[in-house]
């Protein structure tokens, strides 16, 4: 603890934090200050961002509007955003997890391969893959399903879960493996008693990574999904954007809406964030 | 336990929702007819109450709806049609139509030609046609008129001389108030003025596009006169900067479509038709766009389809969309009803739309719209000429009007493949087998295990990933014309590179752009890094209080969707309204023009995506970070390290392993991240900002389809980037892609 | 009880061959050590005995039974590792009672054996820590107790004092020879400090280049090397060597001739390398003296002490009685050796002659 006390002292950092907080919060307040503007436009001179007579009318229109079937639309999306993120968060981390750890801990060929091909789909640009990947998920009859979307989420979330997961395990000794082989632990025991609780914080970003790859799209969804019942948030909240003109005040406030669950998962996840997983498990 | 029965809930929810709707209350045995539609609002209503009736008028069809986003729209529609989960019927405006009826997407309505003639003009209808037949029914009609604020403008002008003086004696910059506020940067508010000076978008007998005639060079002139002479117009205006001064009464006038009249709030204001230009005499006509009911070639349910069409153009249907949907409706006889026809809005509109011009439907409009706006921006910020500029826009409308490189045959480049890849296999195999040789004691369990591990995420990115990305590839040796792919072996790769068009220092160029993209990666890079990793760093500390506040505050600008926030940077960065230039104002600094120097436009997407993608990398080095043994800093201390000696020694190389792959990904993401630029400076100005996937996006979807061209773009791009990261690595001597 | 065996074991990695066909029993309740310089192939050879590498050749057997094919967990072993390797996400109480989870072990038993393994390795007070939380010692301790909770056959210790200090691992030194006593299981225990090796075996192994190179109990490896490595290897300080050719009691080599009484007549004109410890060459007087070299370093231990020698026929380290205050660094010195102590190897392949 004593280096501790050798770092800036804690008023030093929080003067350091809390401009930078500012900064990355002005913006934040014109979305919130659009989204508290009643009547559509605002986007008005001046330096304060928030509106004189704020209004919630827009979260309520917003809230309260309903389909043709005379459902909450907005309830309705939101679980369904909830779900796809959610399994989608399952699914990737699950199978970025596997693959990362035989990735860092087997030698096989074709291993350098794998991690270059990983790396190589991030370089062609995804605006070329959604009328291919439409006709894949057709033939696959993964079209018009939550299942399908999710799918094709978590595998784009593979690459980043897989090779962030495989620098961390690199980094987790491999005596605490031997350890537990010798304590009588199988492969399976071992990855998900041993490995997995130190790796906590990779899991924790790499989750969060996958949660958001599934949370902020839209135009995926748009093309995959053929019902309104089925479409997520942001589809839903590009719904707003028109030809002609935009519900800014709407728009604002459904974003502000869609970012506060992002903000949960983070505040849960940040306390694996936690330091120092590994000290003292092995010396030397 | 918990976690288990969560899965399994979780898992039941992505089955269940994805069965379909088996519960229908009462089974309808109707053929269903499926419309999609971009309409929101008021229009929607009308629409869907339509379709109810449309269900309870007849016993054979049932039609549904589904309202898509417009910006996921049109590639919905071109990636679904063809593969037959398509609409039976959808509204589109005549925009794209040519193009889909090339591709034979469309069914043609010809046998309701006949009697359409008599109840719609004639202008929507020709909007409506492509090679000698009819594809769609109008439904509404959108062009520009006049709005003017009563309070401030008693007698709107007929001329344009009238509404130069109108718009002088209106503007008072001091106050804010401006004459005449329109998004004159977009083509489609500019083409009645083109129009008004005798100038057309197609010169015939051609009918190619030709940007530059003396009549553009003129009605340019004139706009450039009011906003740079007369300073009458406010600069760079959006469509909510218009809105947002006409309610306030600071613009006196406003050219803009009826969709306009929805925005206004608290102004009494009267709607004119254009005025006449002085010049010529000649009325300023507006771009038509017509809204019109298509009906899909692969649609098994034709004639539901074209039976609905036409209950929606009715004289019944059309009434109720002019009620409900405030449409300015296409169908004369809908007009009899005095509700409609007395209506001031609709009917200064329809008077708008019958001197209006329709928009071409032919594929070469597509062409047109980048390069006009980009000689309107230019021209108003001052930086070119009317005449220079529409001779580069001209140029630059040539350049995407691509001739079919001639068609070659695929076996020579099949027989170079086979060749190159069975020699890439015999090197591997020999190198596998070396190793293979020298590892006699790698177990088979292992490899099996490693099999078993692998192969779930290894199958989905084959199928998902990796299938697409070789087709990808593969029409990257195609060129499209007329709905056809024919090969064209590496004729556009060497269009691209050999960069036909433009000299290698144009930023149209894709040398150019390939340079300001590299630019654009290395500076966001470094900026993400930096900041992310110092932020972490504070952050780390267990004793600090409020760290977890600060932690989520500081992932806000990462949770909130980044097509709002980016368009928020870019109002902030507005030259007369934006709170930057608010912020540089009350520092008694002159403001900037952000978007009209390469630098500052840069400088504006570069702030936009720094903030937008530090809290990513935070996140990372956070996580990354927590691998650092807190022991190696508690040695160092005893051995006197200073914190920088020990963030240099101890913390950045621990570190790597788990940054480094965040990083390299990330240089990655950003090379291919288009949506700020696009969002934020546009390109602008005149395209240098625009980076390399851009391009592949413009080709893909706004100039006529090209998809090999693209391809061949994104291929360059994939190449380029791949190469780039076997070079670095080897520099470096760095093998972030093996750490045995 | 059980005993260990090593039959032609050879082990590479890539193309470096580590372990070279070793055979070794090591005999059911004794305390062996292997013991050899760093990269003598000991701890590859111990992690061949966990389970944790396979064998290119050769046959490991536990309790007569061949296990080459069986993983660690099948074996019976416990091991200690050379960093500890502590579960750092669990308690001590936890680390201690991991290998029982995953047998299965009932709730009740795991609590009493961690108690007792806690007891014995005065671990109680601990066992709700983190091993971030705990001093090398206590760790050390834990990883001990980690291996000894199962209760396995054989136990295996890879350097496992080697990270802590002088004070410490003198005291942990006799812990474990008193643990040994107390559980009479089959230890094999890897070292690289001749001293631990001396102190603790019932029976040494020392290994240089992957291969065996003598075995058997501490004593009788002091007193009878097997070849010069051994030789040198074992004793503090290391044996003094001359190398010369015999004849008539006298061994002459360049620039010296020193007596060495009487050998058998077959060494006669023969090239030997004769070790002597330094404890059987002491300073001597000019007259007694054999020998005579500068002194180059002097170790004043108290009541003897070490000289190091620069002679004609090379370095050699002499024992002085007394706090040798008369002797200083330059000076010349002169040494005898006692006959009877000595060790003969054959010049050229340095193995001990009968």
């Amino acid at each position: 603890m004593s280096r501790v006390k050798q770092r800036p002292g804690a008023l030093a950092v929080h003067l350091l934090l809390i401009p930078v907080c500012a900064l990355t919060l002005y913006p934040v307040l014109w979305v919130i200050g659009l989204a508290l503007t009643p009547h559509s436009a605002h986007l008005s001179a001046g330096l304060w961002p928030l509106p004189a007579h704020a209004s919630l009318i827009h979260v309520r229109e917003l809230l309260s509007s309903r389909n043709s079937s005379g459902e909450l639309i907005f309830i309705r999306q939101l679980i369904n955003s909830l779900v796809v993120a959610t399994a989608t968060t399952a699914v990737g981390v699950t199978l970025s997890v596997t693959a990362a750890f035989a990735l860092s801990r087997f030698s096989f060929p074709g291993r350098q391969l794998g991690m270059s091909t990983l790396l190589a789909t991030q370089m062609f640009p995804a605006t070329m893959m959604s009328v291919p990947l439409y006709a894949i998920l057709n033939r696959l009859h993964l079209l018009d399903s939550l299942a399908g979307l999710t799918i094709v989420y978590a595998t784009t979330a593979i690459p980043f879960c897989v090779w962030m997961l495989k620098g961390y395990f690199d980094t987790i000794p491999r005596e605490l493996e031997e350890a537990a082989l010798v304590d009588g632990a199988t492969q399976g025991q071992i990855f998900l008693r041993v490995v997995l609780p130190l790796a906590r914080p990779a899991l924790a970003v790499t989750a969060l990574f996958s949660f958001m790859t599934a949370w902020n799209e839209f135009v995926l969804a748009a093309t995959f999904i053929d019902d309104q019942t089925r479409f997520t948030l942001p589809v839903a909240l590009q719904r707003l954007v028109g030809e002609y003109q935009t519900e800014w005040g709407q728009f604002a406030a459904g974003a502000l809406l869609v970012s506060a669950p992002v903000m949960l998962v983070f505040f849960a996840l940040q306390k694996h964030l936690v330091g120092g997983l590994t000290a003292g498990g092995v010396k030397g | 336990m918990r976690a288990a029965a969560l899965l399994a809930l979780l898992a039941s929810l992505v089955a269940g929702s994805s069965a379909p709707v088996a519960a229908e209350p009462l089974a309808d045995t109707r053929a269903r007819v499926l419309v999609w539609h971009a309409y929101r609002a008021a229009e929607e209503q009308a629409l869907l109450e339509l379709i109810a009736r449309f269900n309870a008028s007849q016993s054979t069809y049932r039609a549904e709806a589904l309202a898509l986003p417009y910006d996921a729209y049109a590639s919905k529609l071109t990636a679904a049609i063809p593969t037959g989960h398509g609409p039976d019927l959808f509204v589109f405006s005549q925009e794209r139509m040519a193009v889909w009826a090339r591709d034979e997407l469309l069914a043609p309505l010809d046998e309701d030609a006949i009697e359409s003639g008599r109840e719609f003009p004639q202008a929507a209808l020709a909007a409506l046609r492509s090679g000698g037949h009819l594809y769609g029914l109008p439904l509404s009609m959108k062009c520009d008129a006049l709005y003017y604020n009563r309070a401030l403008i008693q007698t709107p002008p007929t001329t344009s001389d009238e509404l130069e003086a109108l718009a002088i004696r209106n503007t008072d910059r001091a106050a804010g108030r401006y004459g005449l506020a329109y998004e004159a940067n977009d083509f489609f508010h500019h083409a009645a003025w083109l129009h008004g000076y005798g100038g057309q978008i197609f010169a015939e007998p051609t009918h190619r596009p030709q940007l530059d005639s003396s009549q553009a060079i003129a009605a340019l002139a004139f706009v450039r006169h009011l906003a740079l002479e007369d300073r009458a117009l406010p600069e760079e205006p959006s469509g909510t900067l218009v809105a947002q001064l006409f309610n306030a009464g600071k613009a006196a006038m406003v050219i803009n479509g009826p969709w306009f009249a929805g925005e206004v709030q608290g102004v009494s204001y009267g709607i004119a038709p254009l005025p006449i230009v002085s010049a010529t005499g000649l009325p300023a006509a507006p771009l038509l766009t017509v809204e019109a009911a298509l009906v899909s070639s692969r649609s098994p349910v034709q004639a539901g389809a074209k039976a609905l069409a036409r209950f929606l153009v009715s004289t019944e249907g059309a009434a109720l969309r002019a009620r409900v949907g405030r449409q300015v409706v296409a169908t004369r006889s809908a007009y009899t009803f005095p509700d409609i026809g007395n209506d001031p809005l609709l009917t200064a509109f329809r008077a708008a739309s019958e001197k209006a011009v329709p928009m071409d439907n032919s594929p070469a409009m597509l062409s047109v719209w980048e390069p006009e706006k980009r000689a309107l921006v230019s021209v108003l910020s001052g930086a070119n000429s009317p005449t220079a500029a529409l001779a580069q826009a001209q140029r630059r409308m040539l350049a995407m009007t691509r001739i079919s490189p001639p068609v070659q045959s695929p076996w020579p480049y099949a027989a170079i493949a086979a060749m190159i890849s069975i020699a890439w296999l015999a090197w591997r195999r020999r190198l596998s087998l070396k190793r293979v040789t020298a590892r006699v004691s790698t177990r088979r369990g292992e490899l099996m295990r490693a099999i078993l591990y692998c192969a779930p995420a290894a199958s989905s990115i084959l199928v998902l990933v990796l299938v697409p990305f070789a087709i990808g590839i593969g029409l990257s040796f195609f060129h499209r014309a007329d709905g056809h792919y024919t090969f064209v072996g590496l004729a556009n790769f060497i269009d691209i590179l050999a960069s036909r068009d433009y000299r290698v220092s144009e930023p149209m160029s894709f040398w150019f752009t390939l340079a300001v993209t590299l630019l654009w990666t290395v500076v966001n890079v470094a900026f993400h890094v930096s900041i992310g990793l110092g932020l972490a760093l504070l952050l780390k500390n267990p004793l600090l209080r409020f760290k977890g506040v600060y932690r989520v505050l500081l992932v806000i600008p990462w949770a909130i969707p980044n097509y709002i926030t980016a368009l928020v940077w870019k109002g902030m960065f507005h030259r007369q309204f934006g709170a930057i230039s608010a912020l540089l104002s009350a520092l008694h600094i002159q403001p900037v023009s952000w978007f009209t120097g390469f630098s500052t436009a840069f400088a504006a997407n570069v702030m936009t995506n720094t903030w937008l993608g530090f809290p990513f990398m935070m996140v990372v080095a956070l996580g990354a970070l927590q691998s650092i043994p807190q022991d190696l800093y508690e040695a160092a201390d005893v051995d006197g390290a200073s914190a920088w000696a020990q963030f240099r020694h101890i913390t950045l190389p621990l570190l790597k392993p788990a940054l480094l792959p965040a990083i390299i990904l990330g240089a990655v993401w950003t090379f291919n991240m288009f949506n700020i630029v696009y969002l934020v400076s546009g390109g602008e100005p005149g395209g240098s900002t625009d980076i390399l996937v851009s391009e592949a996006y413009r080709w893909a979807f706004q100039r006529n389809e090209q998809f090999g061209f693209a391809a061949a773009y994104s291929t360059l791009i994939f190449l380029f980037l791949l190469g780039w990261s076997a070079i670095s690595r080897r520099i470096a001597r760095e093998q972030p892609l093996e750490n045995a | 009880m059980t005993d260990v065996a090593l039959r032609g074991v050879h082990k590479s990695f890539g193309e470096n061959p580590i372990v070279r066909g070793i055979d070794l029993d090591v005999r059911a309740g004794e305390f062996t050590v292997l013991v050899g310089p760093s990269g003598c192939g000991k701890t590859t050879l111990l992690r061949l005995i966990a389970g944790l590498e396979q064998p290119d050749a050769g046959d490991i057997l536990i309790g007569g039974k061949r296990v080459n094919d069986a993983p660690p967990r099948e074996r019976g072993v416990g091991m200690v590792f050379q960093s500890y390797a502590l579960y750092p996400h669990m308690t001590v109480r936890e680390n201690l009672a991991f290998a029982l989870n995953l047998r299965g072990t009932s709730r009740v038993e795991i609590e009493q054996r961690v108690r007792e393994v806690a007891e014995m390795l005065e671990l109680m007070p601990l066992l709700d820590r983190k091993p971030k939380q705990l001093s090398g010692g206590q760790r050390q301790r834990v990883a001990i107790g980690r291996a000894i909770v199962r209760r396995p056959d054989v136990f295996l210790l890879d350097e496992p004092l080697s990270n802590l200090d002088a004070a410490l691992r003198v005291q942990m030194r006799g812990e474990l020879a008193r643990l040994h006593q107390r559980l009479k299981s089959t230890i094999v225990y890897v070292t690289h400090d001749q001293v631990e090796a001396m102190t603790l075996a019932t029976r040494l192994a020392v290994f240089d280049q992957g291969k065996l190179q003598q075995h058997g109990a501490p004593l009788e490896l002091y007193r009878r090397p097997a070849n010069r490595f051994v030789a040198a290897f074992l004793g503090s300080p290391a044996m003094n060597f001359l190398r010369g050719r015999y004849s008539n009691g006298h061994l002459a080599g360049d620039g010296f001739n020193v007596p060495i009484g009487a050998l058998s007549a077959t060494f006669d004109g023969r090239d030997l390398l004769v070790g002597i410890r330094p404890q059987a060459m002491t300073l001597a007087g000019p007259d007694a003296a054999v020998l005579r070299g500068e002194i180059e370093a002097i170790e004043r231990l108290g009541n003897e002490g070490f000289a190091y020698l620069k002679t004609p026929a090379g370095p050699l380290v002499a024992r002085f009685d007394g706090g040798g205050a008369e002797l200083a660094v330059g000076a010349n010195a002169g040494v005898q050796l006692a006959p009877e102590s000595l060790h003969l190897f054959d010049a050229v392949s340095e193995e001990a002659l009968a």
